[in-house]
């Protein structure tokens, strides 16, 4: 599988300086090797209309090719399932609650970020430019819309990390900032019956 | 009458068929267009009981009808917007097109937002109004899980202008939020099974149906695709549109009309040249029919404006009817041999020709009373036709062939009628008359019990498949419905007409989620009904009643003092109004889903998408007021069934006439002389039943016409023997010269493209033939038989 990726990147990212393609190759094949990803989160956000920044904490859980678990336990408790275009809420009981459907706004974003994670880059470089710096030890990839439909509303999105991704920056034009960092990125292991459940796992 | 007299009057036909010739030329060819119709729909009644159903219909074929859908598809995403841009490019610069949407103007999301934060505590989704009016509803939590959201949270909407999210969920549902097809690099643009699509629409500069425009608008996309897939190989193109499904039609009924004209043409000709031995009776036999035909459609044309094409495929089979007129009377000059005088030749035939003549007006008047326009157009047609030529028999041709015929009849002809006239006239009488009548319905028994009966709509309009698997493909891409069915809702006022409209998307929303349906598009989705608006202010007036709470609660969460007061002063805002709606740029993709019919008549149209099944569809509009489903293939489909069993009737009462007319005439013979097409008629309806063919309205009708024409051939039998005591056979000779006439022009007819025609064509074939094998049948016994 991986060099099916590694011969797509080369044909995608053409574009590209050689020693970028081979960092963005090397990040992307390094974090597709990690199919099933656990971690902390603490995102905080910073929005003009906000009088001090936002915080929440919780964890993440990354499946690769079904999308992942929004799990929020600080400043309140919510799980919400990201997956392909859908986001789900899933309550107390268990039962997943259809939030939003279709590819705009939060979900492409997801989108994008599930397909990078997954080694799959195609939809993020046909939206995406990716100016890439670093090592595969501590890189960085930063993503700027390619459409300027897009690029109205969303400056960029910034990808750091080592093996694991680390933190995830995303700037938007109207001067909202959000910066999430992970931490304790572990692989995930099994899967309980109801993320299972909830990402689709078969 | 002396020879001036006659040819005074044949000069006198003369100049008016010459003038016919010319008003015909000037009325095809004078105006900018050629009056053709090939709006296969145009020739249908109006189906539809509510008269705004009609004018639905019609503003639905409008909007999806007079444009091109074109789907730019290939593997390679970069060479599938390039030769989707450069495609509309090439398509702007042909005047063939109103308006090319390829790449879309620059434009803010603010424009999609701005214009509804007025209205912004009025407009809540669905789920929204629900969670809100629960006694646990927390405002608190709903702001922090909305300032929260993972990545991003002022999409869409800002955070000041939508703290909560409402607006944006509400939006959310938009059909523009919802369409597979998203902006992307200024395209429209979907995404699957590894392919990129990308849409480009043509309006076109008239009507889809007009020659002219088709014309142009095919040409122009050629040239115009040529040059935008000539860089980018691999390239597709995926079309959909009125226009080219009338295309379509338009070329297989001109393969029809000249297959079936030359083709008739020729075979008569051939046929004329052997029986007569001379080029004269030919070309007279030709006059008699073209002037006919060209008086026809004159009067057509004159009547109705214009001329439906099926109209004409016909008037191409009706060459071998008329032509039985001139056949007649050249047969009797014939048979006169050196005797001939040209006055009392055509007292000689008068009787037959008047009395045939009058049969087929009666067939065809009876045809003229369904109320199809294209077969009123037909009647017209025939009626005028078989009149002219007629009289063109009695006015022109005896001045045309006032010589004696050179030679008489081919004789290999006469033998072969003399020879199976007597067989037949053998079998016909006495009791082994009777036995053999049983024999043949006996056989035709089982025939008739198989007998089925089929009403679709796709008789009509059977489209050819590559286009109409592009059209799904196309569908499929874009979720765009299908456009032959949808739901009219009605009412006395734009708030009533809403309030329904929401009582069906409440059952369609059901439908939805038991994943029955995908979807569909109403204005009531766009625009809630005043009461609805109203409802959603109550459910949030309790979190506003109380401002400084409510300020408290944005606060507490974070939100700037003066984000939050700016806020509270837009509540609660304004309910947002059909008129403000029809008036915001985001509504024109949408506008004819209204219609205001004035007088207090509006109505609304609501598009279900992703369901076929129209039962279901149906089903869902069950029990609400002023609420239905049109659809129209069904509805035509029901009108087809409804004239069948009325064409049925009628051919009873056709029946009925034309024997009262023989009985007249031949007193206790009228049942022999019924017999033949009575016979034809039964028999092939048995050969029908034995083929697996169910009977269809053109079945039926094309029986009417085998009834007039299959009497005419017992006329001709029975009033021409007399007048060829002397040639025993060339009386049925010049029958059988009719029939085959008819049978190589209305039998081509079961070679057309289009089933209607088809199976107007072979029942003519099976009924024409087998009438006119029997109609020595209708001979009296006392004939001298050797």
């Amino acid at each position: 599988m991986r060099w099916l990726i590694v011969a797509v990147l080369s044909v995608l990212a053409s574009g590209l300086h050689a020693q970028e393609t081979d960092l963005l190759r090397q990040v992307l094949a390094e974090l597709a090797a990690h199919p099933r990803v656990r971690a902390d989160f603490t995102q905080s956000r910073e929005n003009p209309a906000l009088a001090q920044p936002q915080l929440s904490q919780g964890q993440l859980l990354f499946v690769s090719g079904n999308g992942m678990l929004w799990q929020v336990t600080q400043p309140y408790r919510e799980t919400l399932a990201l997956t392909g275009t859908r986001t789900a809420r899933i309550d107390d009981h268990g039962h997943l609650q259809v939030v939003r459907n279709g590819d705009r706004g939060v979900a492409q974003v997801s989108q994008m970020l599930q397909s990078m994670l997954a080694g799959q880059p195609e939809e993020a470089l046909r939206q995406f430019d990716v100016e890439a710096r670093g090592s595969t030890s501590q890189w960085s990839l930063r993503f700027t819309p390619r459409q300027q439909r897009m690029a109205r509303v969303l400056s960029a999105i910034e990808l750091s990390g080592n093996e694991f991704l680390q933190g995830i920056d995303v700037e938007m034009q109207g001067g909202e900032r959000t910066q999430i960092r992970f931490s304790g990125t572990r692989d995930a292991g099994t899967l309980s019956a109801l993320e299972a459940r909830a990402l689709g796992v078969p | 009458m002396s020879m001036r007299g006659l040819h005074l009057r044949a000069g006198l036909f003369g100049v008016f068929a010459l003038s016919t010739v010319v008003l015909g030329l000037w009325l095809l060819f004078g105006n900018h267009s050629v009056p053709i119709q090939t709006d296969l729909l145009a020739m249908l009644p109006a189906t539809e009981r509510h008269p705004l159903a009609e004018a639905a219909v019609d503003r639905l074929a409008h909007a999806n009808g007079d444009r091109m859908v074109l789907v730019v598809a290939n593997a390679d995403d970069d060479a599938a917007k390039a030769s989707a841009r450069e495609l509309g490019k090439a398509l702007s610069r042909e005047h063939a097109f109103d308006a090319v949407t390829a790449e879309l103007p620059p434009f803010d999301l603010d424009q999609f937002v701005a214009p509804y934060l007025p209205y912004r505590f009025s407009l809540l989704s669905a789920a929204d109004r629900t969670a809100l009016t629960q006694p646990a509803y927390d405002p608190a939590q709903a702001l922090a899980r909305r300032l929260n959201e993972p990545f991003i949270a002022g999409i869409g909407t800002r955070l000041q202008d939508d703290p909560f999210g409402w607006l944006q969920h509400w939006l959310d549902q938009q059909p523009w939020s919802r369409s597979p097809l998203v902006p992307e690099d200024d395209l429209l643009t979907a995404h699957q099974d590894g392919l990129t699509y990308v849409m480009v629409i043509a309006s076109l500069r008239g009507s889809s149906y007009d020659d002219g425009v088709q014309r142009d608008a095919l040409g122009a996309l050629d040239r115009a695709w040529h040059e935008a897939s000539r860089d980018h190989p691999g390239s597709q193109l995926l079309r959909t549109g009125a226009v080219f499904y009338a295309a379509a039609a338009r070329a297989g009924a001109e393969r029809d009309m000249h297959v079936v004209g030359l083709t008739s043409t020729l075979g008569i000709a051939l046929l004329l040249l052997w029986t007569f031995r001379s080029p004269r009776p030919l070309l007279v036999a030709f006059l008699s029919t073209a002037v006919g035909i060209v008086s026809a459609l004159v009067a057509t044309l004159l009547l109705f404006g214009q001329i439906h094409l099926l109209t004409l495929v016909f008037g191409a089979a009706l060459l071998g009817e008329a032509v039985d007129y001139s056949i007649q009377y050249l047969c009797a000059r014939a048979n006169a041999g050196a005797t001939w005088q040209p006055q009392r030749g055509v007292q000689q035939v008068r009787p037959a020709l008047l009395l045939a003549l009058g049969t087929s007006l009666l067939g065809y008047a009876l045809l003229g009373l369904v109320p199809f326009p294209a077969l009123r157009q037909m009647a017209c047609f025939a009626m005028v036709g078989m009149t002219v030529s007629c009289l063109s028999v009695f006015w022109l041709l005896p001045v045309l062939s006032a010589a004696p015929a050179r030679r008489s009849l081919s004789p290999q002809l006469v033998k072969l009628a003399r020879g199976w006239q007597q067989h037949v006239m053998r079998l016909a009488h006495g009791r082994l008359g009777l036995a053999v009548l049983a024999l043949l319905l006996a056989i035709a028994a089982p025939g008739w019990w198989r007998v089925g009966h089929d009403d679709d709509i796709h008789l009509l309009i059977a489209p050819p498949a590559a286009l109409a698997q592009q059209e799904a493909r196309i569908r499929a891409i874009t979720g765009l419905g299908n456009g032959s069915q949808f739901y009219l809702v009605t009412g006395t006022t734009p708030e009533l007409t809403l309030q329904r409209e929401e009582a069906l998307e409440q059952r369609l929303q059901s439908l939805v989620d038991q994943r029955q349906l995908g979807g569909w598009t109403g204005v009531a989705g766009m625009v809630p009904s005043a009461q609805r608006q109203r409802a959603n202010q109550a459910a949030l007036a309790p979190w506003f009643a109380s401002g400084a709470s409510m300020e408290a609660t944005l606060v507490q969460a974070g939100i700037k003092a003066s984000v939050a007061n700016a806020y509270l002063a837009g509540w609660p805002g304004d309910v947002l109004k059909i008129d403000a709606w029809l008036s915001m740029p985001l509504s024109i993709p949408f506008r004819y889903l209204w219609m205001n019919q004035g007088d207090h008549s509006y109505a609304s149209l609501v598009l279900p998408q992703g369901q076929d099944d129209v039962a279901v569809l149906r089903a869902a509009a069950d029990g609400l007021q002023d609420v239905s489903l049109v659809d129209k293939p069904a509805s035509v489909s029901a009108l087809f069934g409804r004239y069948r069993q009325y064409a049925s009737l009628w051919l009873l009462a056709a029946l009925a006439l034309v024997g009262a007319v023989f009985t007249w005439r031949y007193g206790r013979a009228a049942p022999r002389v019924l017999a033949p097409p009575l016979l034809g008629i039964g028999l092939a309806v048995a050969a029908l039943g034995y083929a697996g063919q169910p009977l269809t309205l053109f079945h039926w009708m094309a029986l009417m016409l085998v009834l007039g024409v299959g009497a005419n051939y017992a006329v001709f039998m029975r009033e021409g023997e007399p007048h060829t005591g002397h040639l025993p056979g060339a009386s049925y000779a010049s029958v059988l010269l009719s029939a085959v006439t008819a049978l190589l022009s209305f039998g081509l007819l079961g070679l057309s493209t289009m089933p209607a025609l088809q199976h107007f064509g072979i029942t003519l074939l099976l009924g024409i033939g087998i009438t006119a094998l029997l109609a020595p049948a209708s001979l009296p016994a006392s004939e001298p038989s050797p």
